[in-house]
């Protein structure tokens, strides 16, 4: 199977390269960029071929993409991809606007190609523990959520509202919002939000809390704020405290980490070593075309996770909450 | 200073306790609606025992009365208290909603008596640290806050008086009122509150709370409250900030920990025995300032008025976990 990557504006373009490289069976054939520099080092840093062009690495004999290229340009380069017959996994959120996401589930539907959205969150082994908790009835039923997807402010297109969709709202609630969705087989209703840009100099909000009821009855608030220092351990944290009748269970990924003091800078860094996500997210992709099957995460999944996102914008608009898509 | 309580639940045994590390003060006498209860602890410290607030005012020359009743009594209480001319020490909350806690104060106001609450957070070590950081400017604005409080499973107490919602206001009244006075204390006004609760959705003793604080400074808080059992009673905090971030969880924040050991076979495990190990532990600081304040004729650390302001971002929350909306407060009060 032959894999290409298209723009390395997302930083997590590097991680699926590496895990491209772990795959057997899996060629990463090239990786297009319109930004030559960033492409060319890209390209010599995974041992793969460099294309200037997004049509170019289309023309080769790739069966899918990744595409990691700024949110507002996941449509286009989609309809690109889709019209050349390759199959897509396509970074997070799925778009700025529903418009552009149900546009890309109808072209990639139409020419018959696969979608997978990124939400590499379900493949960690202790979310997939709280399913298992939840689905055998030991958690009881849900009632409450607290969760956090914090980071460092990364700069680049995300903090550009045009290209982004916004900031950190856009950016971090949607792996939470898709995590709850599928562990709890549940919508999101209603969300109400506070933002703000309180950290750093940059045009968008940097932080902010979501409050927001689900189609089932429980509530949850999710703090997706780029609040972590640039000198922060780790990337920052995904942490979920699950509140069931029967049993509290809180989520933690980053905690499996070793603590690494050092007399060099940085001084304190925590060393993951918790099961690399992104390996089964990519795996998952390639598997649902060599078996010609819907990959588990599909454009509805991107479309209802960027609903909850933009609703949130809509509240702290307005100053109410708001009701969101189907549920 | 002489001093009598009423009301010996867990806080009012704790108070009587406290008075016996401070100088210059004497607790005289006990009064509690639970003759068994009251005599173990007026035997304890050889003073002297009530059935009621009433005939302890009546039989007794106080300086002091101590109020560590249920919040529903507290206003009828504070006012004869201060009717009868004493200075009030109140447990939090202050009162059910702000009306109460508006006549408590100005009850003794014209009685001409000092009203101290217990938001004995505000006499926390760690709380107190925390404040001197955000306020010395050294980690800039502060731009989101996280608090939690709880864990320890649902109190019990003379007559339930905790599940009874008119009377105790739950958990976002009871509890997570020491984390809005504490930001209040530290952050300035609310400007607006959003909140959700399980009351209402679930069997009413495993009550969690979420709650949405925006203040007037910009900052936004995520206020949790929880009575269900998380692995013990626990307290924690982050500030995130612009120039850092400061955190805290009394889980690992301890200088001693024990673990008591089961002979038994049907388990090995230990079970955690939490201790708060510090100079002074903060029921005493809560209490000794206040009686100093009465003896140089200052206002106390948190007055009447004071504890007025963390009851109406409570009402605020209770509000929106009841209409689904949020809640604007308006910047003169409090």
């Amino acid at each position: 199977m032959k894999l290409g990557i298209m723009s390395f504006a997302h930083m997590h373009a590097y991680s699926y390269g590496d895990v491209i490289r772990q795959l057997s069976g899996v060629e990463l054939v090239g990786v297009a960029d319109l930004d030559q520099e960033r492409g060319k080092q890209a390209a010599d840093q995974l041992g793969t071929t460099y294309y200037s062009s997004y049509e170019e690495l289309l023309k080769t004999k790739i069966d899918g993409v990744i595409i990691t290229a700024a949110n507002r340009d996941h449509r286009e380069l989609t309809e690109m991809a889709a019209a050349a017959g390759k199959h897509i996994l396509c970074e997070k959120p799925i778009a700025t606007t529903l418009e552009d996401a149900r546009a890309m589930e109808k072209v990639t539907r139409e020419a018959g190609v696969k979608f997978q959205m990124a939400f590499p969150c379900r493949y960690i082994p202790a979310v997939h523990r709280l399913k298992a908790q939840y689905d055998s009835g030991s958690l009881g039923r849900l009632l409450a959520i607290r969760s956090t997807n914090h980071g460092r402010m990364p700069g680049g297109f995300f903090i550009d509202p045009e290209a982004a969709g916004g900031g950190a709202v856009i950016d971090h609630t949607v792996h939470l919002v898709d995590l709850v969705r599928w562990v709890f087989q549940t919508e999101f209703r209603e969300v109400y939000c506070e933002m703000d840009r309180s950290f750093h100099d940059i045009p968008t909000e940097d932080c902010g809390l979501l409050t927001l009821e689900l189609a089932n009855g429980a509530f949850m608030t999710l703090d997706p704020s780029w609040s972590r220092p640039d000198c922060f351990y780790t990337w920052g944290d995904l942490y979920m405290q699950v509140v069931g009748t029967e049993m509290v269970t809180e989520v933690d990924m980053m905690r499996q980490s070793l603590e690494r003091i050092s007399f060099d800078r940085p001084n304190y860094q925590w060393e993951f070593w918790g099961a690399n996500s992104d390996y089964y997210l990519v795996k998952e992709f390639v598997e649902s075309f060599r078996e010609d099957r819907e990959p588990s995460i599909t454009a509805q999944d991107g479309i209802r996770a960027l609903e909850v996102a933009l609703g949130a914008y809509e509240s702290a608009r307005t100053g109410r909450p708001v009701k969101i898509g189907l549920a | 200073m002489k001093v009598g309580i009423v009301g010996l639940g867990t806080m009012g045994t704790t108070h009587a306790a406290s008075y016996q590390r401070i100088a210059d003060c004497e607790l005289v006498a006990v009064a509690d609606i639970q003759l068994e209860r009251c005599k173990t602890v007026a035997e304890r410290y050889g003073v002297r025992s009530y059935a009621s607030l009433g005939e302890m005012l009546a039989s007794e020359t106080l300086d002091v009365v101590d109020v560590c009743l249920p919040t529903h009594l507290h206003r009828e209480h504070v006012e004869m208290a201060a009717a009868a001319g004493k200075h009030v020490f109140c447990e939090k909350p202050l009162a059910r909603n702000r009306q109460e806690g508006e006549a408590m104060v100005e009850a003794c106001r014209k009685a001409g008596v000092t009203l101290g609450i217990g938001h004995v957070v505000r006499f926390f070590p760690e709380y107190r640290r925390a404040k001197e950081i955000i306020e010395s400017g050294q980690l800039g604005k502060v731009g989101t806050v996280y608090t939690y409080r709880g864990g320890g499973g649902f109190p019990m107490a003379w007559q339930d008086w905790y599940a009874n919602y008119q009377w105790s206001g739950g958990l976002t009244l009871d509890m997570i009122i020491h984390d809005f006075d504490f930001l209040r204390w530290t952050l300035g006004e609310v400007k607006r509150v959003y909140a959700k609760s399980t009351f209402g959705r679930a069997y009413n003793r495993l009550e969690h709370v979420l709650v949405s604080l925006r203040f007037e400074s910009g900052a936004i808080a995520n206020v949790e409250g929880s009575w269900l059992d998380i692995g013990g009673f626990g307290t924690k905090f982050e500030f995130a900030c612009e120039k850092g971030l400061l955190t805290y969880n009394s889980k690992d924040a301890t200088s001693f920990r024990s673990y008591q050991q089961r002979t038994g076979l049907e388990s090995v495990q230990g079970v955690a025995v939490p201790e708060s190990v510090v100079d002074k532990d903060p029921y005493t600081q809560e209490l000794e300032h206040f009686v100093g304040c009465l003896k140089r004729g200052e206002e106390p650390l948190i007055s009447g008025d004071g504890a007025l302001g963390a009851v109406d971002i409570a009402m605020a929350a209770l509000e929106s976990i009841k209409t689904g909306n949020p809640v604007t407060l308006s910047s003169e009060r409090g």
